[in-house]
C-alpha cells in the first residue's frame, strides 16, 4: 500500500474516544421504562435429579413480579435444535433453556425470578424451594468412560457421547516406512477467555415484536434461539458495545436470552438480566480439557512421515457442543507442515462439569500443541536441533498456494523466514550461551521456538462435511453484508452486518471506505452497532471464526465501490464529463480535462441532488446515494463442499507466526518468569497495524497466561473451586511479559486487499511456546513437559519428581 | 431504612438516599447515571469500577455508598474538561490502549492516580501499580506504553 491510502496506516481509533470518557454503551447501561431485574437460580449440585421446584413462597415477596420454573420452561418453550456444534450426536436429546428433570453441572440454570430491583430478585431466589436427589458426580474423562460410571445422559447409554475419526493419506504405510515411532501423551486443561463483561440481556415484548439487547457475538444464534424456543418470529436482536467475547458469548448465552425473553413475555414488562462473575465462571462455558495420545512416524533425519492422534475431549454436562473442539482441529490439522499422512481419532466424553464453548482458537491451540510438542520430542529422540526438525518439515515458500491433505488451501506464506527472524530477534545463540553459563550456577533458563498457523474466515459447511449423516445443513461458504451511504450533507455513514467485541471494526471499515470513496476517515462514521432489523447480515455475520477480515472487509469494500460508481454516475451527469475522467479527492469529484462549465462537485452538493432534486438527476437514476453489498468469498471453491475423501476447506485464509519464548524457572518455588516473548507474524496486508498489534498482544497474553496457570479446577465431587478471577489465576501486568512483534506480511492472493486474519492468532501457538521453553529450562533435570498448565505447583512437582528419581 | 448522603461528584454537589447495603458503584451507576464506572467482578479483583475518593484510587464495588457522605468522588466522566480529553485519555486513544473498552475507565482512573503520585514512573513501576486492574483484550503492552506517553505529556 502506498502512503496516500488510509489502509496500511494506524489511523486514529474511532471507538476509543467514547470508551476513555466512560460513554461506551453496554447492555447494563441501558434502562427501559418499568424495567424489571432478573436473577437466576442455579444448581448447587454437579449431578442431581430435580424432584420438584416450588416458587410460591418466593412469589409472595414484595416486588417480585414473576417466577419461571422448569415446568414453565417445558410448558412455554420448545427445546433448541441441536445445531452444528452438536454434529455427530447419535440420539436426539432435547435441551431447553433451563434444566428440566436433571442438573448436570454446578451452576446449571434451574429457575428465574424477576423483581422491581435486583436486590429483591436476589432475595427471592433464596425462597425458591428445590427438592434435589443428589447423584454421584463424574468429574474426569477416565471416571466418565468407565463401565460402572453413572450415566449423565441415560439416552446415550454411555458417557462417551461421540467417537469418530478423520484420516488422510496412507497412514499405515507411513508408519511401516518409519525409522522410528515417537510417542507422547499430552494434556491441555480447562480455561476460558473470561471477558470482563459477563453475559447481559435486556428483553422487551411489545405487541409488534420481541426486542432483545444482548451482548452476543453471534446474533444469529440469539435470533434463531428465540424463534425456535418461543415461537416468535418477529424478533429484533440488538447488540450494543460488547465487553469482550473471545468465543464465550456465542453459544450458552442463548439459554439466558430465552429465559430473559420468556420472563419479558410473561410479565409484559422489560426485563434485564446481568450475569455476575461467579455465575460466568461456573456456567458461562469453558474451553475443553483435551488429552492426546500421539504417535509420529519419523525418518532418522527428522522428516515426519505421518501422525496418529487420539483426542479425548471432556465436553462437560451438555451435548450441545459435542464436537466443536474436534472439528476445529481440521482448521489447522497440518499446522505449517508438509506431512501427508494423518489420522485423528476423537472421543467426546460428557462429564458433570460446565459445558464447553468456543474460546479464542477453539481446539486449534490443542492441535498446535500436539504438533509443536511432538516436534520437540522428535528432536530429543533423534538428537537433532528442534528448530532444524521443524525446518525439515515446513511447507516450502515455493509451494504456495498449498493444499493440505484435508483440503485447506494456504494462499501464501514464508514459514522458513518467520523462524529465521524469530531466532534473530530473540538472539537465540546468545540465549543459548547465557543458558549454558547460568546452568553452572544452577540457573534454569530455557528457550522455546514454535510455529503455527491462524486460520481465518469460516466455511459454514465444514462440520456438515465431517458428519454427512447430519440432517441439518448449516450452510456453505459464507455470506456477510455491509451498507454505505452518502448523506445529504456529504458525510458518509456505514452499517456493518456483524457485531464487534473490541476489534476496532469501525476504525478499520472507515479506512477502507475512505480509500474507496476518496474522503478522509473523519468524514466516515458507523451508523450504530448491530441491529438485526437494520444490519445486512448473513451466516458469516458473527464475531467469531476470524470472520471479519474476510467477510466484513469484503462487504465494506464492495459496498463502498458500488457507492463510488453511483457517485460518479451522478457527478458525470452534473459535470458533463465521462465517468472514466473523474477522480475524487477529499470528498470532491473532479472532471479532469473538462474546459467549459463546472469542473468539480462536492459530496455535499451531490447529496443535495440525490435526496432532493430530481431535475438534476440523469434520466433513470435511482434517487439516494446508498449501496449494499453482500460478500461471499470469490475463491470459496474448490472444496467448499466435501469431496469423497472427506476433504473440505475448514477456513479460507491462513496467517502464520513464529513465537520464541525465553523463560527462567525458580527451582525453589516452581514459578516461571517469561523474560522475553518474541513474535514474527504474517497477517497479510495490514489494514491498521496498531489494531493488528493489539490483537496479537492480547491473544499471545492469553495463551501465555493459560500456559502459566490460569484455569478452572474442580473437586472430585464436581464442585468448581475457582469461582473468582483471583482463584482462576488470570495474569496481570506483572506476569504478562512485554511481548515483542515483528510483522512479516505476505499478502494473500485471494482476499480483497491481501489481508489475512488477526484475532485468535497468537493464542494458538503460545501455550506450546511456553511449554517448550519450560521443558528446555528443566532439561538438566531430565523433566518432560506433557501437561498444561505450568502453574508453580505443577512445575515444582515436576522438579521434585525429577530430583527424587 | 435508607440513609441520606451528600457528596461531591465530579465537582458537583449531589444528594441521594441509599440503603445501607448499596455499593458505591451501584449508587453511581443506577442513581446518578454515571455508567462509565463498570462492574466486572464486584469483589475487588478486576478494577473496572475504579474511581477516586478524596483523590485516592478506590474500587467502588468495595465501598458502600454511605461511606462517601461529605466526600469528594471523581469518576471517569469527570476527567475531560470542557470537551478536551485528559492527557491520560488522549494517550489511551492515540496508543490504541484499549479494545472492548469495558476495563478502560478503570485503567484510565488507575493511571491518572499513579501519575498524580509519581509523575515519572518506570515501566516496572507502571506494571506494578496497574496490576490492580485486569484487561482481557490487550495483553497490557499498549496500555503500559500509553501511560508512559501520558507521563511525558503531563511533564511537558
Amino acid at each position: 500500500m502506498t502512503l496516500d491510502t488510509y489502509v496500511g496506516r494506524s489511523t486514529r481509533s474511532k471507538e476509543a474516544p467514547r470508551h476513555v470518557t466512560g460513554r461506551g454503551h453496554f447492555v447494563d447501561d441501558l434502562v427501559r421504562p418499568r424495567m424489571l431485574h432478573a436473577c437466576i437460580l442455579r444448581s448447587p449440585y454437579a449431578h442431581a435429579r430435580i424432584l420438584s421446584v416450588q416458587g410460591d413462597t418466593a412469589a409472595q415477596l414484595p416486588g417480585v413480579k414473576g417466577i419461571v420454573t422448569p415446568a414453565d420452561v417445558q410448558r412455554l418453550t420448545r427445546s433448541f435444535k441441536p445445531g452444528r456444534y452438536a454434529a455427530g450426536l447419535r440420539v436426539s436429546i432435547p435441551e431447553y433453556a433451563s434444566a428440566i428433570d436433571k442438573v448436570r453441572y454446578v451452576g446449571e440454570p434451574v429457575a428465574i425470578v424477576a423483581a422491581d430491583t435486583r436486590a429483591r430478585a436476589e432475595d427471592a431466589l433464596e425462597l425458591i424451594e428445590v427438592d434435589y436427589e443428589a447423584l454421584p458426580a463424574v468429574a474426569s474423562t477416565e471416571a466418565a468412560a468407565s463401565a460402572s460410571a453413572p450415566l449423565i445422559y441415560e439416552e446415550l447409554g454411555s458417557n462417551v457421547a461421540w467417537q469418530g475419526h478423520v484420516a488422510y493419506g496412507d497412514v499405515d504405510g507411513a508408519f511401516r516406512s518409519a525409522d522410528r515411532i515417537v510417542r507422547e501423551n499430552l494434556k491441555i486443561h480447562r480455561y476460558s477467555s473470561t471477558p470482563l463483561e459477563p453475559f447481559a440481556c435486556l428483553a422487551e415484548h411489545t405487541p409488534e415484536r420481541l426486542t432483545i439487547w444482548c451482548n452476543s457475538q453471534s446474533p444469529d444464534v440469539i435470533y434463531d434461539a428465540i424463534t425456535e424456543a418461543l415461537g416468535i418470529d418477529t424478533v429484533r436482536v440488538i447488540v450494543p458495545d460488547v465487553g469482550g467475547g473471545f468465543g464465550q458469548k456465542i453459544h450458552l448465552i442463548r439459554k439466558y436470552a430465552v429465559l430473559t425473553a420468556l420472563m419479558a413475555v410473561k410479565t409484559g414488562r422489560p426485563v434485564k438480566w446481568i450475569e455476575d462473575r461467579s455465575e460466568h465462571m461456573m456456567a458461562g462455558g469453558h474451553s475443553c480439557e483435551q488429552e492426546f495420545d500421539v504417535e509420529a512416524a519419523v525418518k532418522s533425519d527428522g522428516e515426519v512421515l505421518g501422525l496418529r492422534i487420539l483426542d479425548t475431549d471432556d465436553v462437560g454436562g451438555s451435548i450441545s457442543t459435542l464436537t466443536i473442539h474436534f472439528t476445529n482441529k481440521l482448521n489447522n490439522l497440518f499446522n505449517t507442515y508438509k506431512v501427508q499422512h494423518l489420522r485423528l481419532e476423537g472421543r467426546s466424553v460428557v462429564s458433570n462439569k460446565c459445558p464447553v464453548v468456543p474460546n479464542r482458537g477453539i481446539g486449534k491451540p490443542g492441535m498446535c500443541f500436539v504438533w509443536e510438542r511432538i516436534m520437540d520430542r522428535i528432536a530429543q529422540e533423534l538428537a537433532l536441533d528442534p528448530v532444524e526438525v521443524r525446518r525439515r518439515n515446513l511447507i516450502g515458500v515455493d509451494q504456495f498456494p498449498y493444499t493440505t491433505p484435508n483440503g485447506n488451501i494456504h494462499g501464501s506464506g514464508d514459514y522458513q523466514t518467520l523462524l529465521s527472524k524469530a531466532l534473530i530477534n530473540v538472539d537465540y545463540d546468545e540465549v543459548r550461551r547465557r543458558q549454558a553459563a547460568g546452568r553452572k550456577n544452577g540457573k534454569l533458563l530455557g528457550v522455546g521456538v514454535v510455529i503455527g498457523v491462524e486460520p481465518g474466515g469460516r466455511n459454514a459447511a465444514r462440520d456438515m462435511a465431517i458428519f454427512p449423516e447430519s440432517k441439518q445443513m448449516p450452510g456453505a461458504g459464507g455470506v456477510e453484508g455491509a451498507k454505505v451511504k452518502l448523506e445529504k450533507n456529504g458525510s458518509v455513514v456505514f452499517t456493518l452486518g456483524s457485531p464487534s467485541c473490541g476489534q476496532s471494526h469501525e476504525t478499520v471499515a472507515s479506512q477502507i471506505i475512505a480509500d474507496a470513496l476518496g474522503v478522509r476517515p473523519e468524514r466516515v462514521a458507523m451508523s450504530g452497532t448491530f441491529d438485526s432489523a437494520l444490519s445486512p447480515w448473513g451466516v458469516s455475520s458473527s464475531n467469531s471464526g476470524n470472520n471479519f477480515h474476510l467477510y466484513d472487509v469484503g462487504a465494506v469494500h464492495g459496498a463502498a465501490n458500488r457507492l463510488r460508481d453511483r457517485i460518479c454516475t451522478l457527478a458525470a451527469y452534473i459535470l458533463g464529463a465521462e465517468k472514466s475522467a473523474l477522480r475524487i479527492e477529499d470528498g470532491v469529484v473532479y472532471a479532469d480535462g473538462v474546459s467549459a462549465g463546472k469542473a468539480s462537485v462536492t459530496f455535499a452538493e451531490l447529496g443535495k441532488v440525490a435526496y432532493a432534486n430530481q431535475a438534476q438527476m440523469p434520466v433513470g437514476f435511482e434517487g439516494g446515494l446508498e449501496a449494499t453489498y453482500y460478500h461471499s468469498h470469490p475463491h470459496a471453491d474448490p472444496l467448499m463442499l466435501p469431496d469423497m475423501h472427506g476433504r473440505v476447506r475448514a477456513q479460507y485464509t491462513f496467517s502464520s507466526a513464529a513465537h520464541a519464548a525465553v523463560v527462567e524457572v525458580d527451582r525453589e518455588t516452581g514459578r516461571v518468569r517469561v523474560l522475553r516473548y518474541v513474535i514474527v507474524s504474517d497477517n497479510g496486508t495490514l489494514i491498521n497495524p496498531s489494531v493488528v498489534d493489539g490483537q496479537i498482544y492480547g491473544s499471545a497474553a492469553h495463551g501465555i497466561s493459560v500456559a502459566l496457570g490460569e484455569g478452572f479446577v474442580y473437586g472430585e465431587d464436581g464442585q468448581l473451586l475457582t469461582l473468582t478471577l483471583l482463584d482462576y489465576g488470570k495474569s496481570t501486568t506483572l506476569e504478562t511479559p512485554r511481548i515483542e512483534i515483528e510483522h512479516y506480511p505476505v499478502p494473500d492472493p485471494f482476499t480483497t486487499l491481501g489481508q489475512k486474519a488477526a484475532g485468535e492468532g497468537a493464542a494458538i501457538p503460545s501455550p506450546a511456546a511456553i511449554a517448550s521453553a519450560v521443558e528446555d529450562a528443566l532439561s538438566p533435570l531430565g523433566v518432560k513437559v506433557r501437561h498444561l498448565p505450568l502453574s508453580p505447583e505443577r512445575v515444582w512437582q515436576l522438579i521434585r519428581g525429577a530430583q527424587s528419581v | 431504612m435508607k440513609h441520606a448522603v451528600t457528596l461531591t461528584v465530579n465537582g458537583e454537589s449531589c444528594e441521594g438516599e441509599v440503603e445501607p447495603r448499596t455499593l458505591l458503584v451501584h449508587f453511581l451507576r443506577e442513581q446518578l447515571g454515571l455508567t462509565g464506572t463498570h462492574v466486572g467482578c464486584v469483589v475487588g479483583e478486576c478494577g473496572a469500577c475504579s474511581v477516586l475518593v478524596d483523590g485516592a484510587l478506590v474500587k467502588s464495588c468495595l465501598m458502600l455508598a454511605v461511606q462517601t457522605h461529605e466526600r469528594d468522588v471523581t469518576t471517569i466522566e469527570g476527567l475531560a474538561k470542557d470537551g478536551a480529553l485528559h492527557p491520560v485519555q488522549e494517550a489511551f486513544v492515540n496508543g490504541f490502549a484499549l479494545q472492548c473498552g469495558f476495563c478502560t475507565p478503570g485503567f484510565v482512573m488507575a493511571a491518572h492516580a499513579l501519575l498524580a503520585r509519581n509523575p515519572d514512573p518506570t515501566e516496572e513501576e507502571i506494571r506494578h501499580d496497574l496490576s490492580s486492574n485486569l484487561c482481557m483484550c490487550t495483553g497490557y503492552v499498549q496500555i503500559v506504553e500509553a501511560v508512559k506517553h501520558a507521563a511525558e505529556r503531563r511533564r511537558q
